[in-house]
């Protein structure tokens, strides 16, 4: 490409991050802001919407709900996404491809519908809408991810180290917990915690599913419905930071060789 | 062996202990002894997981739209009926969000692909291979964060008092706010914002798996920039086009709160007019699976025709 199109293209790329960090950026600013009213000009800065936060014992208790929930579900999905990429991975069977398709289907649903089904599913199997039944939806969704992370690890591992430890008298459970599953750790760690962040930030899911005690963002949204607050945008700026963190530990994790 | 070596050695002895112990050599034998048994118990789990958690839930949606009414009062048995099916086709309300969101999707589909085509572009054949990893998380790092926050942000963008319309403001522009909140405007902007990344990934990942030899080969041969990226770099870019468009669109037809949040009376999505059959009276469940079932089937087969025209074949469905 000629040097013009290339410097377009520059441009392009950091109008984008632009565009992505910009309202990211006023919404933290709005938390510092002294005064009710969301919007410019601003006049003065204040931490007294983090102090409101801290001290909301409802909003303690709708954080630490969100949080077990993102815990239990993705200890689940790690259990059986990583299961699933030790069979599509290992495994030589026909229909593979089939499997492999209904596996990841979840991956592509449309959020509404995934919710609507499931919400239908778990009356029909008698769960109330409520903590179980949003563990259970959250687990259907994030069991694809642990499940394609876990077989691009898999891909890459050297099998002679499994055939050597089944020479030496390892069957197959043995060696998955003493080969294969520290291998597959760093990538195990990091897909989880993207699925602790999916099942956090997850607001369909949880939204059908959920009984009356709310998660975090069905929180913010029925808040949102009465109107902006300064609250808000302290709240979302604190998730803004653990997630950034979060996430960039989990990257890490995943691409180490 | 003095009692600090047996500690430090203590889980590899729990592992030999337990390859070598009678009883689980036994189970062992019994649950692996066969190829067939190992193949039985490593797909057991996934496999039925599969079906009950994945399949079941679409069925019993599919199934709970026959009936003529869910959930039950007690003792009662529903009947079949196709009446749910029938009141999409003959309520205006209805299927009028339902083209509306194929159509924005689609529009919004395209979009996002000629915003975020250059971005990906620029990322895998012109940023050098060591710094394409910190370009990338730069543009990674804002969709971690989760719908619901995502969408506040971008209402304190748009508002009457938001970013835009008080620098236009303060530039002169206009005297009196843009309303950009509540229009199909601010919704694509929403949008836009929530699922570049599912663009952005496949994209980049296409385009860097381009070999530059060929493109210098088109160069030796007079090809131009133009001709190059035509003839060479948009084809072979095709794959990562069709996953993430349709990722995309799948995705921008599932959205709930955002267009709740950020749409108005002329942009209402059929997430919305799902979602009022599970808010009012309980009997219009039917009615609500039958909008998902009539949503889910026509999505999934407009993503089929469409890999089907981009002639993705043998490499899974995305």
């Amino acid at each position: 490409m000629t040097r013009h199109t290339r410097l377009i293209m520059q441009m392009v790329y950091w109008a984008f991050v632009l565009y992505l960090f910009i309202p990211l950026s006023l919404m933290v600013l709005m938390g510092f802001k002294d005064s009710k009213f969301i919007g410019f000009p601003i006049k003065s800065l204040t931490l007294h919407w983090y102090k409101v936060v801290i001290q909301d014992l409802e909003l303690m208790s709708v954080f630490a709900y969100s949080f077990t929930i993102a815990i239990s579900s993705t200890v689940l999905a790690i259990i059986i996404g990583t299961w699933a990429a030790m069979l599509l991975s290992q495994a030589k069977f026909k229909g593979k491809i089939i499997v492999f398709a209904l596996i990841t289907l979840p991956a592509v649903l449309p959020g509404i519908i995934s919710a609507i089904a499931l919400r239908i599913y778990s009356q029909t199997l008698g769960i109330e809408p409520g903590m179980t039944a949003v563990i259970l939806g959250h687990t259907v969704h994030n069991v694809p991810f642990v499940t394609l992370v876990g077989m691009a690890r898999l891909n890459s591992q050297p099998m002679s180290h499994v055939e050597a430890a089944q020479d030496l008298g390892a069957d197959n459970v043995i060696s998955f917990f003493r080969i294969t599953l520290p291998y597959l750790t760093p990538a195990l760690v990091g897909a989880g915690i993207f699925c602790m962040l999916t099942s956090f930030d997850d607001f369909v899911r949880s939204f059908f599913l959920g009984g009356y005690e709310p998660t975090l963002p069905v929180y913010i949204f029925s808040q949102l419905r009465t109107g902006m607050s300064p609250e808000i945008n302290a709240i979302s700026s604190v998730v803004l930071v653990i997630t950034a963190v979060m996430g960039l530990a989990a990257e890490r994790l995943m691409r180490r060789k | 062996m003095p009692p600090q070596e047996e500690y430090s050695t203590g889980s590899r002895s729990f592992w030999s202990w337990l390859a070598t112990s009678k009883v689980y050599q036994s189970v062992s034998a019994s649950l692996l002894g066969t190829k067939k048994r190992r193949l039985v118990l490593l797909a057991a789990v996934p496999i039925i997981w599969a079906i009950v958690a994945n399949l079941g839930p679409l069925f019993k949606m599919l199934d709970i739209s026959f009936y003529d009414a869910y959930p039950l009062s007690k003792g009662r048995e529903a009947t079949y009926t196709i009446a749910a099916w029938r009141e999409f086709f003959v309520t205006p309300v209805y299927y009028i969000p339902f083209f509306r969101t194929l159509i924005f999707s689609g529009i919004l589909t395209f979009a996002t692909l000629v915003l975020v085509y250059p971005v990906a572009y620029f990322l895998a054949r012109h940023v050098p291979k060591s710094r394409q990893m910190l370009f990338l998380l730069l543009v990674l790092i804002p969709f971690w964060v989760g719908e619901i926050i995502r969408t506040y942000a971008i209402m304190i963008l748009l508002g009457n008092n938001g970013a835009i319309n008080i620098a236009l403001k303060f530039l002169g522009i206009i005297d009196r706010p843009i309303p950009f909140m509540y229009t199909s405007f601010s919704l694509g902007i929403g949008i836009v914002y929530l699922v570049s990344l599912y663009m952005l990934l496949p994209l980049y990942s296409a385009l860097e798996k381009i070999p530059t030899n060929m493109n210098e080969a088109a160069a030796d041969l007079g090809a131009g920039p133009w001709r190059r990226f035509w003839r060479i770099t948009l084809p072979l870019s095709k794959d990562g086009i069709a996953s993430g468009c349709v990722l995309v669109f799948l995705i921008a037809t599932g959205f709930y709160a955002t267009p709740v949040i950020l749409g108005g009376p002329s942009s209402t999505m059929f997430a919305e007019s799902i979602a009022n059959t599970f808010n009012v009276a309980a009997d219009r469940w039917p009615t609500g699976a039958a909008f998902s079932s009539i949503m889910l089937i026509t999505t999934l087969t407009l993503a089929a025709v469409f890999l089907k025209i981009m002639g993705r074949r043998g490499k899974g469905y995305l």
